[in-house]
């Protein structure tokens, strides 16, 4: 008869994937319970650390480990690439906004000068220790980026993990007394768009799985060309650049290009690239709509709305193809899903 | 799975194999020992470690039994698993070795000069034989 611990044990395999569980739970449930009394087997509970090993083992095995099917190896590789294109962005626009920042204030002399240290000296400590941090953090994602790309995992992932604080602030600056709160959904959407990745990256890049690789080009040239595009975004239409605009507009031209380069190089196909850039422009398209939305029947504000109303249907667009194009991908993978 | 990036675990699973086969719950005890108690493997980091060292050839399965309708595989080391561990052990002795060295070099240069051994002595006329 099976007992109230085995029970247990079995409710918290039931965590890892089927295939993993026909392979191996047997085998471990017999581990668990070998030196158990079976008397006391009814007061017994699994430990938590028994727990969180499971759920570990359950990630791993769920994004590629070795030995998995076909549909977890093309989920692994997905959600790696999603991990990638996403921090690729997030640094450019973090070097970017930056960039154009300090650019602007020297351009304009004291004025610019005062307005740029202001944020820093005009408004309570706390509010100068956030800002420092805003400035400082998103630097992280650049080191994360070369980091995940030359394949030294334990940097990448706390770098990432350091670069996304700044996007808490939304969330718990109201709580902490800031002055403006952000709209619930954008500070949401906003916080997800860093955090998202993050934990992919933690997640997706554990010791067993293959090294980052970009589908094309070296990764200093990569990442130079998002910077350019990003700025050129923001410098072209200044009026429509809200903390959504650069990422959005780096998105669907770099989606773009290479739903082209797919198209044109059907030897050089990416696994998990589509599903990956589809749930990147997801991500990205709702924090566009977030940022957008309160504006809408703002008088005053037609540039703004009108630049975001035009990058959300590109946006939308280009993420349904991926969409289109990933599903296709995983039903080649796992023909029984069609 | 190379030397240089063996880590601590899968070291000692491997030790724990280098003698005999054995299944899941005699590797967890086995580790355990061999490490003085330092090492406490979970079953989900266990079967994490075994799949990595079967996809790496390290280790293979030697046999399966039934016992009371629950399923106990035996595992064992391949000879790429010896050979890695072997390696692994040379690394670690040599490592150590220079540690050692290093540990002595450095006391010798810090130590003292009034504590610093010195040659023995004949034995000194003054007392006289007599």
């Amino acid at each position: 008869m099976t007992t109230l611990l085995e029970s247990r044990y079995r409710a918290v395999l039931r965590l890892l994937p089927a295939y993993y569980r026909r392979e191996r739970e047997e085998e471990m449930v017999e581990t668990y319970l070998w030196d158990v009394d079976r008397d006391t087997q009814d007061q017994s509970r699994p430990t938590l650390g028994e727990v969180a090993s499971i759920a570990a083992l359950a990630v791993r095995s769920r994004l590629g480990a070795p030995g998995a099917p076909s549909r977890y190896v093309l989920l692994g590789s997905a959600v790696r690439l999603f991990a990638l294109f996403a921090v690729l962005i997030q640094a450019a626009a973090a070097v970017v906004d930056l960039v154009l920042e300090v650019t602007w204030a020297v351009s304009h002399g004291g004025a610019g000068r005062h307005l740029l240290l202001s944020q820093f000296t005009d408004q309570g400590l706390l509010t100068a220790v956030v800002t420092a941090a805003q400035w400082i953090l998103p630097l992280l994602w650049t080191a994360a980026y070369f980091a995940l790309l030359h394949d030294r995992r334990r940097l990448a992932r706390a770098s990432a993990l350091l670069a996304a604080l700044p996007n808490l602030w939304p969330l718990l600056g109201p709580l902490a007394g800031a002055l403006v709160a952000p709209h619930p959904a954008f500070a949401t959407a906003f916080g997800l768009l860093a955090w998202l990745p993050a934990l992919a990256l933690c997640a997706a890049y554990h010791r067993d799985a293959p090294p980052a690789r970009l589908p094309a080009g070296s990764p200093g040239l990569v990442f130079m060309t998002c910077c350019v595009v990003t700025g050129a975004s923001v410098v072209v239409l200044p009026a429509a650049a809200d903390l959504a605009w650069a990422p959005a507009s780096c998105f669907v031209v770099g989606a773009l290009g290479w739903l082209l380069w797919q198209a044109r190089r059907s030897d050089a196909v990416t696994p998990g690239g589509a599903l990956a850039l589809a749930a990147l422009g997801l991500l990205i398209l709702a924090v566009r709509v977030a940022a957008l939305y309160p504006w809408l029947h703002v008088p005053g504000a037609a540039l703004y709305v009108g630049g975001g109303l035009v990058q959300t249907a590109a946006l939308a667009l280009v993420t349904v193809v991926l969409a289109v194009v990933g599903r296709r991908d995983l039903t080649t993978a796992e023909p029984g899903l069609s | 799975m190379s030397s240089r990036n063996m880590t601590r675990a899968a070291f000692f699973v491997l030790t724990a194999l280098a003698d005999q086969p054995r299944h899941g719950y005699g590797i967890l005890r086995e580790v355990e020992e061999l490490s003085d108690g330092e090492v406490q493997l979970r079953v989900g980091t266990l079967y994490g470690v075994l799949d990595r060292l079967t996809d790496d050839g390290l280790i293979v399965l030697d046999r399966e039994e039934v016992q009371q309708g629950r399923l106990r595989r035996y595992y064992r080391l391949t000879d790429e698993g010896v050979a890695a561990l072997d390696a692994e052990a040379e690394r670690m002795a040599a490592g150590a070795g220079a540690a050692k060295r290093r540990i002595a070099e450095g006391r010798r240069a810090t130590a003292p000069a009034d504590t610093a051994p010195r040659p023995p002595t004949a034995p000194g006329l003054a007392g006289g034989f007599a």
